[in-house]
């Protein structure tokens, strides 16, 4: 099911006037127009519904892992259009720390597609090294890279979604846009208070085995953002992810700080962003092969 | 008494006694058995190491695509991945290179495409994989190179520590972003390995747009042959579409000849170590005849005897067997790192890092010892049943019974030489007749042939002893007297230690001569063919021929003439390329220059013909194994698969050529630049103005181009001298074998002059009694074993001049190379035979010289 199709699913969930309006289909046998069970039936439901509906309203309603994240799915959809500044320091087991700056050029695509275009700034080893993602779809997507040097843009051929983005402990997923709700499962496991937010602790498991065959994530409520995740291989805890300083920017809750650790190899890196604008609305020629040999411009 | 008992009651008891005589057999086969089975498993190893790099390196690859040593253009990637069936094509750059400190270790460079490449090979830039602390530094610099974890250790290089290494460019400094975990291509090569991105690799090489190698792996359910048969087609003539397992045949191929001598040498060693047990259980039959003749009349049967001594020989085999295997596995274990690099600089670059044993290396080696003990013994046991027990009661302690003796023994002879004869015609007017055609085939003629002669020998030795007698034996007094008539007393048994020397020299002569005659057609080539003063390469001198060459731009003859004091210098260039499945050698030169001073040595064709090759005439000479292999003459024309199509070339000659033995091709440069689009020089040939000193202007190349590339600026004449060592050590195996075999003729002298000194206990006691003295007893014994040395050290130089004839045309190195007989190795033989001769005398001398003479009067 595409995010379209969530979203109607989601309108006709939950915005009762739309569902009690919807008129019914006509009845083929008989050639009635009009059928008293069918309107003894609707009438039925928008009961059950509207007392739903009042009931969550006095008790709180408890929210499906499900819920939770059409939340931070819809958090992470309007986050799509944005240019970001950030700065990544690596960090390796031994000590050692690698820093570098990156421009970030995201923009929404039809119909639930996104692009990016990351460019490296610094160091100058890496200035002008770029990315650019064409995503159809979350698990469909094309990648190229262009390297100053060769001054080639080179085609990344489908990777795994869990692959480390290029020695960092992000993986290809975690650029780009939200990932498609069917294809996993979630059950909140309980609600927990982190870094002073209340949160869901939800349990999300892909519906096909991937690299990580589970994750724990802490979704924080009100804000649907996540604020920490743990990702594991099995029972084996592999990678954990926190998300700090989230500030609100134009109505959306963004994390200003991320830190990814793999626990395996003991190497971290941590993204600050150093500035964020949302609805940018950038031209699709800034997302070209053309504009990544030429760094943006 | 059943053969248990027998065994434990008669022959443990013959056992214990003649404990050294037993040993020393014991040893022979041992060591024969050992050379059998060391040379079996360093051949299998070294094929091993091949299928292991092919196969680390080339992942779950189901087709190569290659074309010639220098690549070819990137496009054919791009038709080969829209061939239908194709699941991932990716390419290869492959490439050597010198680490320019330490032990200048000679490197394997893969260029690859790292983002697509893990969909063939099975390593990863993930942390968990390999150690490469910023995979996108290591992609976007250059510079950037990994290595493996092998070479990290052994050359203590670290993360993000400089390299220089010797490219195409000259000197390279890299940065190492990387090590590699020894798994997939990291264990290529015994880790000598460093990997490149692809372009980084075309940049650092001088091959930008070009790949050498196609890796392709297929779809499911897709047929190999199907899918190749639609590469083939969709890619221009001349590149190769080989499975992974196809390159390997081609390098077992190539091996071939070099591991067939190998093992044939082999054979040899096993072969005297027959005569040996020929010699051990004749004597044995002989000192136990009168136990023969008593177990005969107490009812053993002829058969029961026969049973008897085929068990004790079997026992004594099964024993040496097991020790050769075990001393097989150790020596191979040792000369396994020899082998590997002898073929890495005739052959190809190859790292054996181990012995590959399989089951069927100590069964060979068990079976070849068994067998050719039981074979050897059969002869002596037959004789020896036929003893009648009357006879054996009453006959004189030197009585000859046990051995074949007289007319029998020249029919044997005469059958032997004349089926060697028949098997030499054979091969001779067999054509192209595989089979037969075979130096396994030609080198039967030799075994038959030796057999033959050494049936012959105790007929050579009455002959010799006649001549002794008649010459020297006088001068010598009562010591030369006494030892001619000794040996003569018993030439059956004393012909078969002279047979066991002559076997041993014969093979030592054969060697020689095989070792001798190569070096010198070649030297006699070199000399016609390398005129230069100076000779400037980027590798070792012996890169003429090997597959370590980091070639030169071409351009740089320009700039070595303008050292002062050259006069001229061209560029030579040579690579491997496929033809008709075969792997042969390309050489180029610049025709008009070199013509200048050099030449071909024409086998067939007219010299004038010559001119034909001038450049941009698709014209070439061939070598004699090339015109012989492919049935090529002058006036032929040959299609050579090219990087921009096959070209279709006009032969001029058949030339004398000793570059590589499968064959060569060779064009002028220009043309071959044409076709190629290579601009690069393997060697340079320099000469210089007259009057100037050729070392002078040796430094002034070197100071002028030698500092941003490592250059080798050699005069000839040091030039020839390396390739002179290089060609010795090749031959280190041929020399190593000869000294076994020898070693075992030497135990062969031992084992007879001890039986003869025991026999000759109560002679011994009569003759010191009567007031012969202690030093004249050794001094009759030496003398005995040195005449037998003699007599074997010269028919073995006539059997080894004869058979190194055949070697040399069974090993086809070249139909060119001319036998020379090797006279200064063959003086050294006769005085080896004799010295051997009279060392391994020395001990049964000294036993002679002890003898008690009361003790030995009373002896019986």
């Amino acid at each position: 099911m595409n995010r379209k199709q969530l979203l109607t699913r989601q309108e006709s969930r939950l915005n009762l006037p739309a569902a009690i309006s919807t008129p019914p289909p006509p009845r083929q046998e008989g050639g009635r127009f009009f059928n008293v069970a069918s309107l003894c039936k609707i009438v039925w439901k928008a009961s059950v519904l509207f007392l739903t509906v009042i009931l969550s309203a006095v008790t709180g309603h408890a929210m499906s892992g499900r819920e939770v994240y059409e939340k931070v799915h819809e958090v992470r959809s309007k986050m799509l259009d944005r240019k970001t500044e950030v700065t990544m320091v690596l960090f390796d087991k031994g000590g050692g720390k690698r820093s570098r700056t990156l421009s970030e050029y995201c923009k929404r695509s039809v119909p639930e597609g996104y692009k990016v275009l990351v460019l490296f700034r610094s160091p100058p080893d890496l200035k002008d090294v770029g990315f650019l993602i064409h995503a159809r779809t979350f698990a469909e997507r094309d990648l190229w890279v262009y390297f100053p040097e060769y001054k080639r843009v080179r085609r990344i051929p489908t990777t795994s979604q869990d692959d480390s983005f290029f020695g960092s402990d992000f993986s290809y997923d975690d650029f780009g846009g939200p990932p498609n709700l069917d294809d996993y499962r979630f059950s909140i496991i309980k609600e927990e208070v982190l870094d002073g937010r209340p949160c869901y602790k939800v349990e999300v498991t892909p519906k096909v085995r991937r690299k990580y065959t589970r994750y724990i994530a802490w979704v924080a409520k009100e804000l649907w953002v996540q604020l920490k995740i743990d990702y594991y291989q099995d029972k084996e805890l592999y990678r954990t992810g926190a998300f700090k300083d989230i500030k609100v920017v134009d109505t959306i809750p963004t994390p200003f700080s991320l830190n990814v650790e793999n626990r395996k190899t003991g190497h971290r890196t941590e993204l600050t962003i150093e500035s964020i604008r949302y609805h940018t609305n950038f031209t699709d020629e800034l997302f070209t092969q053309r504009s990544l040999e030429r760094s943006g411009r | 008494m059943n053969l248990t008992n027998l065994l434990r009651q008669v022959s443990l008891r013959h056992i214990k006694y003649q404990k050294a005589q037993t040993l020393l057999a014991l040893a022979g086969i041992s060591l024969g058995v050992a050379a059998i089975v060391s040379i079996a498993i360093v051949n299998k190893s070294v094929l091993r190491s091949f299928e292991e790099s092919f196969q680390n390196a080339t992942g779950r690859a189901a087709l190569q695509v290659t074309g010639a040593q220098s690549g070819f253009p990137e496009e054919i990637l791009d038709k080969v991945r829209s061939v239908a069936g194709v699941e991932y094509a990716v390419p290869v750059v492959e490439t050597d290179g010198l680490l320019a400190a330490g032990k200048e270790r000679s490197i394997m460079i893969l260029g690859v495409d790292v983002l697509t490449d893990g969909q063939i090979r099975s390593y990863s830039l993930a942390q968990e994989n390999a150690d490469i602390p910023d995979p996108l530094l290591f992609l976007a610099r250059p510079d950037s190179i990994l290595i493996t974890r092998a070479m990290a250790e052994r050359e203590g290089i670290v993360i993000d520590q400089k390299i220089r290494v010797e490219t195409v460019l000259g000197t390279r400094t890299f940065r190492v972003r990387g090590i590699l975990n020894p798994e997939g291509p990291a264990k290529v090569m015994g880790g000598n390995l460093a990997v490149m991105d692809i372009y980084a690799a075309q940049m650092a090489f001088g091959k930008e747009g070009r790949i050498d190698r196609v890796d392709i792996s297929l779809m499911k359910g897709e047929e190999l042959e199907a899918v190749r048969g639609r590469i083939r087609a969709a890619i221009p003539q001349g590149y190769t579409v080989e499975t992974p397992a196809g390159r390997t045949r081609q390098i077992e191929g190539m091996l071939s000849k070099f591991q067939t001598g190998l093992n044939l040498i082999s054979i040899f060693a096993i072969v005297v170590g027959m005569y040996l047990i020929y010699n051990a259980v004749s004597i044995s039959i002989v000192q136990r005849r009168k136990e023969i003749g008593i177990l005969r009349a107490l009812g053993v049967t002829r058969g029961e005897i026969m049973r008897l001594f085929l068990a004790e020989t079997l026992v004594i085999s099964i024993v040496a067997s097991l020790l050769g295997v075990a001393i097989g596995i150790l020596f191979a274990g040792s000369i396994v790192g020899v082998l590997g690099k002898i073929v890495s600089i005739w052959y190809a670059r190859t790292a054996v890092t181990g012995i590959s044993v399989s089951w069927l290396h100590p069964v060979t080696g068990i079976a070849c010892g068994i067998a050719a003990s039981l074979a050897a013994a059969i002869f002596p046991v037959l004789a020896g049943s036929r003893i009648s027990p009357i006879s054996a009661i009453r006959s004189a302690p030197w009585s000859e019974e046990g051995f074949f003796t007289g007319k029998r023994l020249n029919r044997a002879a005469l059958f032997f030489i004349l089926l060697a004869a028949s098997v030499y015609a054979l091969y001779r007017f067999a054509g192209f007749s595989p089979l037969l055609r075979s130096s396994g085939f030609l080198f039967s003629s030799q075994i038959f042939f030796l057999l033959g002669l050494s049936l012959v020998t105790p007929a050579f030795l009455r002959g010799f002893l006649t001549l002794f007698h008649r010459l020297l034996a006088y001068r010598l007094g009562s010591t030369g007297m006494l030892a001619g008539l000794n040996l003569g007393k018993n030439i059956n048994r004393n012909a078969v230690a002279v047979a066991a020397i002559f076997f041993g020299i014969s093979v030592f002569v054969n060697s020689a001569g095989f070792v001798y005659s190569i070096k010198s057609s070649v030297t006699i080539w070199l000399d016609a063919v390398v005129r230069a003063d100076i000779i400037v390469s980027d590798g070792h001198p012996s890169s003429s021929t090997n597959a370590q060459t980091i070639p030169m731009p071409v351009d740089i003859w320009r700039d070595i003439e303008k050292v002062p004091g050259v006069r001229s210098a061209d560029p030579w260039r040579k690579l491997y390329m496929d033809y008709k499945g075969k792997r042969v050698l390309l050489s180029s030169v610049d025709m008009v220059r070199r013509g200048e001073y050099s030449h071909f040595m024409v086998v067939q064709g007219r010299e004038q013909e010559l001119r034909r090759l001038l450049p941009n005439k698709d014209n070439v000479v061939v070598s004699e194994p090339f015109a012989e292999q492919f049935g090529v003459k002058p006036g032929d024309f040959i299609t050579i698969p090219t990087p921009s199509g096959p070209v279709r070339c006009g032969v001029v000659a058949v030339v004398v050529d000793y570059l590589y033995d499968s064959g060569t091709i060779c064009m002028d440069i220009n043309t071959f630049q044409r076709h190629w689009g290579d601009r690069l020089a393997d060697h340079f040939s320099v000469r210089v103005k007259p009057g100037e000193d050729i070392s002078r202007v040796k430094d002034a190349i070197q100071r002028q181009l030698g500092t941003d590339r490592k250059l080798y600026v050699l005069p000839v004449r040091e030039f020839k001298e390396e390739i002179r060592k290089a060609m010795d050590q090749t031959f280190v195996f041929n020399y190593a074998l000869s000294i076994i075999t020898m070693t075992i003729a030497g135990f062969g002298i031992i084992i007879t002059l001890l039986a003869s000194v025991l026999e000759r206990t109560r002679e011994i006691g009569i003759l010191r009694s009567i007031g012969m003295l202690r030093w004249q007893v050794s001094a009759v014994v030496l003398l005995e074993s040195l005449l037998m040395g003699t007599a074997g050290g010269i028919l073995g130089c006539v059997a080894g001049i004869l058979t190194g004839r055949l070697t040399l045309e069974g090993a086809r190195y070249s139909s060119a190379v001319e036998y020379f007989i090797p006279a200064g190795t063959i003086v050294w033989a006769l005085f080896m035979a004799a010295g051997l001769a009279a060392v391994a005398g020395i001990y049964p001398a000294h036993r002679a010289a002890k003898t008690n003479v009361v003790e030995a009067l009373t002896y019986e």
